[in-house]
């Protein structure tokens, strides 16, 4: 009798210290990167010039992520605008027509493409873009001619034929990487609104697809906004997709080529001979760490506030 | 032209969904659920397609030989894909216990301000960026283990088993550090679907609260295997935490955990840049690719064989 | 001395009071029935009598319960279970264990059998007795949710049961049971009470009327009358009662 009492608190005990095990790790990341990353942006030259200026080549004394954080920023605000506008709807798919066969498969295939290897699907892109580059190519070039001619120079930045690795392929990547998490997420919000309510709004409004988007929506905006959210942070961090769309650049440079990214250089600089790179490469997740907290605690925050 | 027919085919898929939204707005919906449906198959067959060169030279010799020579042009990807299990197995097995009680424990046992502190920390662990794993394990994770499994080495058998802490051992437990957090998602939405009358059931037969807990989590069985094959694909698919820490040894075959070694996502994130270098890299690494799809699928195919037996 | 001796008790959670100052005395081997609208406490009583009620964090239980003389709450709640056994107005045995395994698993945890033979010899009377052995000998390993709702209801008896408990505390046990379960489940307490003192919360006037000994009748939270069950139910001495079994009060 006395041992199951024992077995009792003993048991209680390992689970409550594994737990803790399991979160120790987060703790320790955000303490040594933020440690680290400090001194090193400090001996660096300084927050302000961290953030615009270039990384630093091995036998330079101060250096910044300027270009990479244009092009994370750049492309995660790409991505995560087609992420959020095809996912919602598929979720939306998945979550509320339940009754239909295809959005059992489609549920099955957001599943299976939520869990993909991300590397596989920046090779994915990087084939599909190396069909295509010629084609897009041809509309893009004289595109870029006429803007620049009435907008001026600086257009071709942004609007141009594109190289085989360049920022838009690299949003595009990253917009699949979020696709079918904001879908699994939104579909989640959905299927949690209770019965009555949902025959209520169905009833009120007048066509289906105001039900769903207008009436239904304010239901759970809150949960679908921390979704939007949260899935831009999780792309902002991502660099496997990158690898073989972006490619990585450390100079300022056209969208149109080549683009470097935060979580790219971080890859790159840790694993360099070079204290000033490695160095570089902890004031850098400092800044990517910050980025991802603030997402991060304006998603919970939305999620308090009920 | 490829290029531009399916330039107009996504263009006329993209004007048809707003169309049929707006129209009849059952259908619009289904063809955006097949979007998914579509993105899933042209990955497969894309890389299917692209690794059809290696298949036709190497055939099954590429799945079970270790050789990488690309220079002359041998390539065999059996040390990636057993450093690929092997790093897997080993995350899995540190994380399901480390899932499971943090699980348990939020919804048991925690005090309810600790337990929305522990429930955030592990939502964090999930969305930390994987480079920034990658950087820890390196500099943190790493050393740590060599240091702790040197002097227990040193103690016990009078050697020091790891030379560096680029390893399999610290991929595995790094991946099961970033993996933790999905399991425990499933498992705890698992837990918080058990009804009021079976937990009163388990209770009013007399239990203490860690042998309910037991009946408890073998009620929700499906969703404990469920987390399982979810952190499993996860850990097998990850690539840059994992490339930065496990040593990028592909020429030879490893097995012993401690040395350095290989799996397939860090093999084509650290050689495909050289593979257009090469005549046959670019197909070997897309076979690799392939592979990994195939391992997710089966896992996928079994999870769901899994909880279609488990249906009470 | 009564069986089990509710003195003052006070139930709220949070702040909306539920129990006021209930005190009633159950007397051994007979069935006591605790009946009343919807809302009155009854079942909250029942699940303060095994403790079960501390499932419920923002409950806040005061005054005493005594079986046999002591305190419940100075008991290990455990051995209090042990003892004083419920079955519950949804049938609710664990879907996923077979029908075995739900009446062993109360034996099992609490280390009530020796070995298996014992183990299976106890199951079997319990079984028996809850008048469901004849209909599963035959697949005692199928999972438990293949059962009928009346089948799982007298799984739920088997599993009480098993224990050969003292006090059997019964919720609403046949308000999901067809007119047919609900016969056979009455003429079973009928039986048990020789060996088993019954507490039957019941919604049904009714049924308090036909099987029990004595009554309670509560509302909002008191004890109104109680008293032996022809007595009430012919002579109610309060004008609520005789509202309540007179059908005006529901």
């Amino acid at each position: 009798m006395n041992w199951r009492r024992v077995k009792n608190w003993l048991g209680i005990g390992v689970i409550v210290t594994l737990s803790l095990f399991a979160v120790a790790p987060v703790l320790s990341v955000v303490v040594s990167i933020y440690a680290a990353g400090a001194a090193a942006i400090a001996s660096l030259g300084g927050l302000a010039t961290f953030l615009t200026a270039e990384p630093p080549d091995p036998f330079a004394t101060s250096g910044g992520v300027g270009p990479l954080l244009a092009g994370t920023l750049y492309m995660t605000a790409l991505g995560a605008a087609a992420g959020i506008l095809v996912g919602f709807p598929i979720g939306i798919y998945i979550g509320e027509f339940k009754r239909d066969k295809l959005s059992h498969v489609a549920r099955g295939a957001v599943n299976m493409l939520v869990e993909f290897p991300t590397i596989a699907m920046g090779l994915f892109v990087y084939g599909m873009f190396s069909m295509v580059r010629g084609d897009v190519n041809s509309v893009l070039a004289p595109l870029s001619r006429d803007l620049s001619s009435v907008l001026g120079g600086w257009v071709t930045w942004f609007v141009g034929p594109l190289d085989f690795y360049n920022a838009y392929i690299g949003a595009a990547a990253l917009a699949i990487v979020m696709i079918p998490y904001v879908a699994l997420f939104t579909a989640s919000a959905y299927a949690s609104i209770d019965q009555p309510l949902r025959e209520a709004a169905y009833s009120l409004s007048g066509r289906e697809y105001k039900a769903v988007f207008t009436v239904l929506r304010k239901v759970v905006w809150r949960a679908v906004l921390a979704s939007f959210l949260l899935g831009t942070a999780k792309i902002a961090g991502e660099t496997a997709p990158l690898f073989f769309t972006a490619l990585g650049n450390h100079y300022y440079a056209p969208f149109t080529g080549p683009t470097g990214a935060v979580t790219l250089w971080i890859y790159e600089a840790a694993q360099s001979s070079y204290k000033v790179q490695v160095d570089s490469a902890y004031g850098a997740a400092a800044v990517l760490l910050t980025v991802v907290l603030a997402l991060f605690i304006l998603a919970k925050l939305l999620g308090r506030g009920r | 032209m490829l290029g531009l027919l399916l330039l107009l085919f996504l263009g006329f898929y993209a004007v048809s969904v707003a169309a049929l939204i707006f129209l009849k707005f059952r259908w619009g919906m289904r063809v955006v659920g097949l979007a998914a449906v579509l993105i899933l198959g042209s990955i497969a067959v894309m890389f299917a397609v692209y690794s059809a060169p290696a298949l036709a030279r190497y055939g099954l010799s590429l799945f079970t030989t270790a050789d990488w020579d690309p220079g002359a042009e041998r390539y065999g990807l059996l040390s990636a894909i057993v450093g690929t299990l092997i790093s897997s197995a080993l995350a899995i097995a540190v994380a399901m216990p480390l899932a499971v009680s943090a699980a348990v424990a939020i919804n048991e046992f925690l005090p309810s301000q600790v337990r929305w502190v522990v429930a955030s920390l592990l939502d964090l662990t999930a969305a930390m960026p994987t480079v920034i794993y990658g950087l820890w394990g390196r500099d943190v994770l790493g050393p740590a283990l060599a240091a702790g499994l040197n002097a227990l080495g040193s103690w016990l058998l009078g050697a020091e088993p790891v030379r560096t802490p680029l390893n399999l051992l610290t991929a595995g437990v790094l991946l099961a550090v970033m993996i933790t957090p999905y399991a425990a998602a499933i498992i705890r939405e698992g837990y918080g679907l058990i009804p009021r009358q079976i937990e009163e059931a388990i209770y009013a037969v007399g239990a203490t609260r860690f042998e309910a807990v037991l009946i408890k989590l073998r009620y929700i069985k499906q969703y404990v295997a469920g987390g399982f094959f979810l952190a499993l694909g996860r850990a097998m698919g990850e690539t840059a935490a994992v490339a930065m820490v496990v040593g990028g040894n592909y020429v030879r075959l490893v097995l012993n955990p401690v040395d350095p070694g290989i799996t397939i996502s860090s093999l084509i994130a650290l050689q495909f840049p050289n593979a257009a270098n090469y005549l046959y890299m670019t197909p070997v690494l897309y076979a690799a690719a392939l592979t990994l799809v195939l391992m997710g699928l089966v896992i996928n195919g079994v999870a769901l064989y899994l909880l279609y037996r488990w249906q009470v | 001395m009564s069986k089990i001796e509710i003195r003052d008790l006070w139930l709220s959670f949070g702040k909306v009071a539920v129990l006021q100052g209930v005190n009633l005395s159950v007397a051994e081997r007979k069935i006591t029935a605790l009946m009343g609208p919807s809302g009155s406490g009854k079942s909250t009583i029942l699940r303060v009598l095994n403790r079960l009620i501390e499932l419920i964090p923002e409950a806040v239980v005061k005054g005493d319960v005594y079986l046999d003389g002591r305190s419940i709450f100075s008991m290990d709640v455990v051995e209090l279970r042990r003892r004083v056994q419920m079955i519950f107005q949804i049938p609710n045995p664990i879907p996923n264990l077979s029908i075995f395994e739900n009446v062993a698993l109360g034996l099992k945890l609490n280390k009530l059998v020796r070995n298996k033979s014992e183990l299976y010899s106890r199951v079997k009377t319990a079984l028996e007795r809850a008048q469901l052995w004849e209909e599963v000998k035959d697949r005692l390993s199928s999972p438990a949710g293949k059962l009928s709702g009346g089948q799982q209801q007298r799984l739920c008896v088997a599993r009480a049961l098993a224990f050969e408990p003292e006090v059997l505390l019964a919720d609403e046990p046949t308000a999901n049971l067809d007119p047919e379960n609900t016969a056979r489940l009455e003429e079973l307490f009928l039986d048990l009470k020789k060996d088993v003192t019954i507490i039957l919360v019941t919604h049904f006037p009714g049924q308090a009327a036909r099987i029990s000994d004595y009554v309670a009748f509560l509302y909002k939270g008191r004890i109104v009358e109680t008293g032996p069950t022809k007595e009430v139910f012919t002579n109610p001495k309060h004008e609520l009662t005789e509202k309540y079994v007179t059908g005006k009060l529901y």
